[in-house]
């Protein structure tokens, strides 16, 4: 953990660090908007050599049962929740077009600090999930598409503008089943797409 | 504290020699200047298309007319640095192989190790490394 923090505190200039944002999905934290580079390579580091066997297949089925079903996907007491709960994690605001996957350029940058971590020797043996989630507007069907294509516009840009290998990542929509504010559904906050480490392979 | 304070003063060292001569962006950098030179073009002219598409550098030069120069100049310019920072991040633990290999045996490999051993030996470890992880960004 020492050798983490040298190394962060040193991208850092040796400035204090925020908290990292692990946290549940269903946080009531507020998802910070503007992390650095510092705080992005923190949050993903790994803190435990235990394997992960999270994975976007076991999420997309779950959660692709969850709605057919007409079911509240309850990632909440499922142990796929614990899992995703210790995982290394961060949150980020990424602006797509209205009920599209095309991300606005404001978010470029954005999407770019994300690359400038996956690339840096901390983290470049990982392998991480891309989550996308919208609010509760609209239908649960139509949401968990739009945020499947949402998480795979982050990925497709992460490999194709900035080079990560495609190999490394994973991407997958939760839709609006997985609410950081459930009390206000249709809050905007809700529309996050979140990293995940999910281990060595 | 001894090996923060070796850190401290190899950032400090980075940091002087550095800003002489960075010489790519970082990643989020390029992105900006993408979206700072050429967002506007894009959202009127190119919105159905999405960065990573690899569709948005040919849609604005079918705009060519009505796009500003500088924003192809800085699209190219982006490509670019991308392509030579990751080809340093490719390349540097083979150029740096030397001194990894004097300053830093019994490091083990992975989570970032072998570079904080040879950012911390910074005074020692020789120029073409240096630089190779300044063009990587992780100086």
């Amino acid at each position: 953990m020492t050798r983490y923090l040298s190394l962060a505190a040193r991208l850092a200039g040796g400035v204090a660090l925020a908290a990292v944002l692990a946290g549940p999905l269903t946080t009531a934290a507020s998802a910070q908007t503007n992390l650095s580079n510092a705080q992005i390579l923190q949050g993903l580091t790994a803190t435990t050599n235990d394997e992960p066997t999270v994975t976007a297949k076991l999420l997309r089925q779950m959660v692709e049962a969850a709605v057919a079903q007409n079911q509240p996907l309850d990632l909440n007491r499922s142990a796929i929740a614990a899992q995703l709960y210790k995982l290394a994690q961060i949150t980020v605001q990424i602006q797509f077009a209205l009920d599209s996957a095309i991300i606005r350029p404001e978010s470029y940058e954005t999407i770019g600090s994300i690359a400038d971590a996956l690339h840096h020797p901390i983290l470049w043996n990982y392998h991480f999930l891309i989550v996308g989630n919208t609010d509760a507007t609209g239908t649960r069907a139509h949401n968990l598409q739009l945020s499947q294509d949402r998480a795979d516009a982050v990925m497709q840009a992460l490999v194709t503008l900035y080079r990560v290998s495609p190999a490394r990542l994973e991407a997958v929509g939760l839709g609006q089943e997985a609410l950081q504010t459930p009390a206000t559904p249709k809050d905007p906050i809700n529309r996050r797409v979140q990293f995940f480490n999910i281990g060595l392979e | 504290m001894k090996r923060y304070a070796i850190g401290l003063a190899a950032l400090l060292l980075a940091c002087t020699a550095g800003a002489a001569s960075a010489q790519t962006m970082s990643y989020a950098q390029a992105g900006a200047l993408i979206a700072k030179s050429c967002g506007p073009s894009i959202d009127k002219f190119c919105s159905k298309f999405n960065l990573g598409s690899g569709q948005i550098q040919q849609c604005l030069s079918q705009h060519q007319d009505q796009v500003p120069a500088q924003c192809f100049t800085d699209y190219s310019a982006v490509v670019a640095s991308i392509s030579k920072r990751v080809a340093a991040q490719e390349g540097a633990f083979k150029v740096c192989g030397n001194n990894v290999r004097q300053f830093c045996t019994g490091v083990q490999p992975g989570d970032g190790n072998i570079l904080n051993c040879l950012l911390e030996s910074s005074k020692v470890v020789s120029g073409s490394c240096k630089q190779v992880l300044l063009d990587a960004g992780w100086q």
